[in-house]
């Protein structure tokens, strides 16, 4: 090479080559990110056009007026609600007259466009109050599903060519319901806080039974997985002779990390609830209880936990042990007093991190019937981690399971809702590390 | 778990008479299949300064650390011997390496305060042994011992700020406070100012002068000049071997061993 060509101003071949081939690195970086950007954007847009629907609820504010003798005439007979349900519609045909609106109000039409548990919400409302009987009161009642999908756009004149639930007269009335004002559309509190409902009901149907189920699971998992792995890993790291055995042990652990869940759900299948509940007889461990299932998330999450404790463990540096013990401290001291307190934060971390895993964990609860069909209230507090339950993940796999389009919109508002706890936890996790997080 | 790792090591308990504070005979130390320490004998008289010198990896800082067996919590090391405080012998089945420890205190290489108050960092030591029966008390040896560690005139004001925040000179003679609070008898340094600048190593040094009033000091060092300044004793390892033990003085200007010489001048480490 010359000296000519070894000006500083032009790049030589090699550098040229070196120079290229960062930048094509770079370039692979960046598309590798914009890629995870872009089908998390997808993602998100997906979820959130699927299943924002499932926070509104079409309703009909109607007058209805409370005759005293027909609710006695409906609290006597064997179906109670159906009483109710003339009334309803006595009240929707009154409405239709006030506004102007000329259709036929038949049964049919009655039953496409209320929710077919409206005239329980009737019932329960005149049982709250007694002394409203024989008065006027103004409802606001669920819309069928057929309604509410049709206020959405999910149900078009289309769509429902072969739907014998309603009819395209159906929806003509249903437009002229909604120039007069009588529908609209509110926030569904009931998606948050109520229970699961049957096949036919779909606006009837909520989250919220089976947030408690997974709340119940998550206590269960922080009161087993947190003592048992921080007495685990403060051994494993502080105490134990490093020898084969340990060794063995270590590796172990981090084996049964990358166990599938559903082999944690048949092991709770067959040691608590087979073993625990048949042949021993435990009268709590029994299928969809919350306490099985918060024992199998355990199971799982217990080799997460132990190793990330062990990883803040490791983290605090052997300096602070050997100061400790240098003036004296026991093994045990030193650690107590000195490692656990700076691995803290690591320690909390990692442990809501595995709870929030435990939380969207779907397979174990499906082996030991969580999969529960849960309509009334939990009783008390002490039936809260055993009576039947579902947990959130369970509860929108069934529902994704069902036919109807509007179940389908549910189960995305679903992951909405477990996407919104999982992100708390998270955030949880993380204003835990800034704040207790100590610098040395 | 302690004591399983030394099953080779000397169990004597009648007092071996001898004049030293520290004695050790025949010490030898395996790191698994490396053989770190062989055959030293040591005396370390009381209030004196010894110093152990050497170039790196010679087993300086591992003899150290037998001397109040912090190589206990290293599982791969074997000591055998006879080492002896006051004429018991420590490695005896019978000693809890945490009552030595509180009698053969340690400061370490890097300054390695606890991530709390300066005042907790000092008062960590009296508090785990019950040495102080009240608060005023506990204060009273805080104030002790930094004035000891010729710290206490730049914190008095800011005891509760964190030790962590102090400098690394300040952070060392925080190190050496609470070695002391404990009140030992013994003070093993591990190379202590080796991350020091030299203003905060004149202090140290310093205070390593005046610590002799009070306990018997064995210091670890790279620096010959800091041996000579500090110590009345040096011992000289090399390869593991204990070449030459001697007053300070004799050491550097008249070694008896050609190995000796080689290094003080500079020809070998």
């Amino acid at each position: 090479m010359t000296n000519a060509a070894s000006s500083l101003y032009t790049e030589s071949a090699r550098t040229k080559k070196r120079n290229s081939a960062e930048r094509r690195f770079k370039a692979y970086g960046l598309a590798a990110i914009g890629a995870g950007l872009f089908f998390l954007v997808v993602l998100l847009w997906q979820i959130i056009g699927n299943g924002a629907g499932a926070f509104l609820q079409t309703r009909l504010s109607l007058p209805i007026a409370l005759d005293t003798a027909a609710i006695e005439k409906a609290e006597g007979s064997m179906m109670k609600t159906s009483g109710y349900n003339k009334l309803i519609v006595a009240g929707l045909e009154g409405a239709m007259e006030a506004q102007g609106i000329k259709a036929v109000l038949d049964k049919k039409a009655a039953k496409a466009l209320l929710s077919s548990g409206a005239p329980n919400t009737l019932r329960q409302f005149v049982l709250k109050n007694p002394d409203k009987l024989g008065q006027t009161v103004t409802l606001s009642l669920a819309g069928s599903s057929r309604l509410d999908g049709y206020l959405k756009g999910r149900v078009t004149r289309d769509s429902i060519a072969d739907d014998k639930a309603i009819r395209p007269e159906h929806l003509d009335l249903a437009d002229a319901l909604q120039g007069a004002g009588l529908l609209r559309k509110s926030f569904n509190w009931g998606f948050i806080t109520g229970n699961d409902a049957s096949d036919l009901r779909p606006e009837q149907s909520g989250m919220g039974q089976s947030v408690l189920g997974s709340l119940a699971m998550m206590l269960v998992v922080l009161a087993v997985c947190l003592p048992v792995s921080v007495a685990a890993s403060i051994y494993l790291e502080e105490f134990a002779p490093k020898n084969r055995l340990t060794a063995f042990i270590e590796v172990n652990i981090s084996n049964l990390a990358a166990v599938p869940s559903i082999v944690y759900g048949i092991l709770a299948l067959a040691a608590f609830i087979q073993f625990g509940g048949g042949t021993m007889g435990i009268e709590a461990f029994r299928a969809s209880a919350p306490l099985v299932g918060g024992l199998a998330l355990s199971l799982m999450t217990l080799p997460t936990i132990i190793i990330a404790t062990r990883a803040a463990l490791k983290a605090v540096p052997q300096s602070i042990r050997d100061a400790a013990l240098g003036v004296g401290a026991s093994q045990m001291q030193a650690v107590f007093h000195h490692v656990l307190p700076l691995a803290m934060p690591g320690i909390m971390t990692g442990t809501i991190i595995g709870l929030a895993a435990a939380l969207g964990e779907t397979a174990p609860l499906l082996l030991i019937g969580m999969v529960a069909f849960v309509q009334t209230d939990i009783a008390s507090a002490s039936s809260f981690f055993t009576d039947p339950n579902v947990g959130m993940p369970a509860q929108i796999y069934i529902w994704a399971t069902r036919a109807d389009g509007a179940w389908y919109e549910r189960a995305w508002g679903g992951i909405i809702l477990l996407l919104i706890f999982l992100a708390l936890m998270n955030a949880v996790a993380i204003f835990l590390r800034r704040k207790f997080e100590r610098r040395w | 778990m302690l004591d399983a790792t030394h099953p080779n090591g000397p169990q004597t308990e009648t007092p071996v008479s001898t004049q030293s504070k520290l004695s050790a005979k025949d010490v030898n130390v395996h790191y698994g299949d490396t053989h770190a320490i062989k055959d030293v004998n040591v005396e370390i008289d009381d209030k004196t300064v010894t110093a152990f010198i050497g170039p790196s990896g010679c087993g300086k800082s591992t003899f150290l650390r037998c001397l109040n067996r912090m190589n206990d919590t290293i599982d791969i090391c074997r000591v055998t011997g006879l080492i002896t405080l006051d004429g018991e012998d420590i490695y005896n089945p019978k000693v809890d390496p945490v009552q030595l420890r509180a009698k053969v205190g340690m400061v370490f290489q890097k300054p390695n305060p606890f991530p709390k108050s300066i005042f907790d960092n000092v008062a960590y030591g009296p508090r785990i042994h019950g040495m102080a029966a009240d608060k005023a008390a506990l204060e009273q040896i805080v104030e002790t011992a930094l004035k000891r560690a010729a710290l206490w005139g730049e914190v008095k004001d800011r005891l509760h700020a964190p030790g962590t925040g102090l400098s690394g000179g300040q952070q060392q003679r925080l190190c050496i406070a609470r070695a002391v609070a404990t009140e030992p008898e013994v003070l093993l340094m591990d190379e202590p100012c080796s991350a020091l600048d030299p203003i905060a190593t004149a202090q140290v040094e310093e205070l390593i002068d005046e610590l002799r009033q009070n306990f018997s000091v064995v210091i670890v060092t790279h620096s010959m000049q800091q041996a000579a300044r500090v110590s009345q004793k040096t011992a000289f390892f090399h390869l593991g071997n204990l070449v030459e033990f001697g007053e300070t003085s004799q050491i550097f200007t008249n070694p008896h061993d050609a190995r000796t010489e080689s290094y003080i001048t500079g020809r070998i480490g």
